[in-house]
């Protein structure tokens, strides 16, 4: 069954209009819904109604410091559907963020969760494997490097230590 | 009972140094004798920090910054990004240009499948296939030499535009090279369809169900082996995609075979659309005036490398540098189809399933085997490995 930009667009909009806690919705460009969730407990009860829906599968997970002054980062989940593109976004706290992880409901989750855990310092509960994904496994630790206060200096010690011989 | 079994499972750690395919990459693949058991992956020996870069360079120089992530994809990166651009500054590019676009992408994917093509026939011992497929590689690359000048990071994009353009002896050569490629895809589609002894490495291997590659959210040519209907050209036309349509190619099986047929097919489609391009190229202007500064807000642009899509999302706080530029490439996307169907596979399909799914990661040149039992690891290299398959399935004709 192909759902077209059109339907996928509509279905969600009322999915989430209707949707028992109240919720933002905004159509920033003519292809995309942004969902604006009350918090990160909503994460997963939205992304199955998106998946009983058979909307989308999950393209990306974006990270966004809005900056020091602020506090606060987003995360943004985002569905592909033909061109039709729902993003479910909510804000964490930048220090100590703790989020529900998708991977039961999207396996797929695991890498775009791991990439956010070490580029954002958000944690993810329920994330089998929370290694780096990326980064050096020796990667100083609580240095989130796309945070926009992140300082490059902290790298300057990690090329500076002796090499273990892979011990 | 259990902690025998234990015991006699081995942990073989695959990579990350050396090209072998295209970058690096590390696997820990579990064994149990002959079967794969687990595969784990750990990517990021090639991670520049591109992302973080982007936030402290001009809207212009990222363009040169982007095409730099992919050697083998640079001119989607720069078209991914400069469509979002220009969508965020309410820029209108000329048909001219935006047909440009597609054709050099579509030069491009055709540069990609060869190569792909030979990698894949050479971790399967058919060598013969990748010296004539990199052979013809050789014509692509020609062709987008003599379309931009060089021979990878083509440079063809602006913001607002390209930089370059063809005229009529140019269309002649790219005509030329499209009739011998034409021929030898022809040629290679049989190959891949009807070799006895290539067909006993693809057919049946590492299957991927439909429902598989939906769930595990697979993209491009995997994702169309699998008869996953998932393909931007198609879904979400951009550029002159509208003007000159793309006809997916889908395949059902969903095994290396299909893999195989899937990305040959596209070539064939790559070489019609480049065709139907040179008979209506638009007449007209190649640029448009862009500000230097970006009107703030956030877009996502969505295109089809020759991998499968290739996701940017783009937030611009109006100044003349990004607020953020998130990439998301399509191998990160396949890569855990990769996990999931080497368990249960025998350790010599894993060049194969691999190579697969066209990985961007390349690898692996030191295999380690570890036996716990003895504790001395015995040392691969993927060179090691390659042949243990080919040695494997010469011993175990089916």
């Amino acid at each position: 069954m192909i759902i077209t930009t059109e339907k996928a667009l509509s279905t969600a909009t009322e999915l989430f209009e209707n949707w028992v806690w109240k919720t933002r919705t905004e159509k920033p460009e003519p292809n995309r819904l942004d969902v604006y969730l009350r918090s990160s407990e909503d994460l997963i009860p939205m992304t199955v109604g998106l998946r009983v829906q058979r909307l989308g599968y999950l393209a990306a997970i974006t990270g966004l410091d809005l900056g020091p002054e602020t506090k606060e980062c987003e995360l943004l989940y985002h569905f592909c559907t033909a061109a039709a593109i729902v993003t479910l976004r909510f804000r964490v706290p930048r220090d100590g963020a703790i989020v529900p992880s998708l991977c039961s409901v999207i396996p797929s989750a695991e890498v775009f969760e791991r990439e956010a855990s070490e580029m954002f310092g958000i944690t993810f509960h329920g994330l089998r494997n929370p290694d780096h994904l990326y980064l050096p496994d020796d990667w100083p630790e609580k240095t989130y490097p796309l945070l926009k206060d992140f300082n490059p200096e902290v790298l300057k010690t990690l090329h500076d230590r002796e090499p273990d011989n892979g011990k | 009972m259990e902690s025998k079994r234990q015991d006699e499972r081995f942990i073989i750690p695959i990579g990350p140094q050396h090209p072998a395919l295209k970058e690096p990459a590390h696997f820990r693949i579990t064994v149990d004798g002959e079967i794969i058991t687990n595969a784990v992956v750990r990517l990021g020996y090639a991670h520049r920090g591109i992302e973080k870069a982007t936030e402290s360079r001009n809207w212009v120089q990222n363009i040169y910054l982007v095409e730099r992530i992919c050697g083998i994809c640079s001119h989607i990166h720069a078209t991914a990004y400069c469509l979002g651009v220009e969508r965020l500054a309410g820029v209108e590019v000329p048909p001219r240009a935006q047909t440009l676009r597609v054709l050099v992408a579509e030069l491009e994917r055709i540069h990609s499948h060869l190569l792909w093509l030979g990698v894949a026939a050479h971790e399967a011992g058919f060598d013969t296939l990748f010296m004539y497929s990199w052979r013809d590689r050789e014509t692509v690359m020609d062709l987008l030499e003599n379309v931009s000048g060089n021979r990878v990071n083509y440079s063809v994009n602006l913001l607002g535009g390209v930089k370059i353009d063809i005229d009529n002896q140019i269309s002649d050569t790219i005509r030329e090279g499209l009739a011998f490629l034409e021929e030898r895809t022809l040629h290679y589609l049989d190959v891949v369809s009807n070799d006895m002894a290539f067909l006993q490495r693809t057919r049946g291997i590492g299957v991927l169900t439909r429902s598989q590659a939906d769930v595990l959210g697979c993209v491009g040519p995997v994702a169309r082996a699998s008869n996953v209907p998932r393909d931007v050209r198609v879904e979400a036309p951009y550029g002159a995609y509208q003007q000159y349509p793309v006809n997916i190619v889908l395949v059902e099986k969903g095994d290396l075979e299909a893999r195989f047929i899937v990305r040959l097919k596209e070539l064939l489609e790559s070489y019609r659309i480049i065709r139907e391009i040179l008979d209506t190229l638009p007449p007209g202007e190649l640029t448009t005036r862009m500000p230097r500064r970006i009107k703030e807000g956030e877009t996502i642009s969505r295109v089809e490398a020759p991998r499968g899509e290739l996701f940017y999302f783009i937030k611009s706080n109006g100044t003349d540098t990004p607020e953020r530029v998130k990439v998301r490439t399509p191998t990160i996307c396949n890569m855990l189809s990769v996990l999931k169907l080497a368990v249960g596979h025998q350790l010599a399909d894993l060049p194969m399933i691999l190579a697969g799914i066209d990985p961007c990661f390349s690898c692996n040149d030191r295999v380690a085997i570890i036996d716990h039992r003895r504790k001395s690891p015995e040392i691969w290299t993927w060179q090691d490995l390659r042949q243990y398959g080919i040695e494997y399935y010469n011993g175990h004709s089916r």
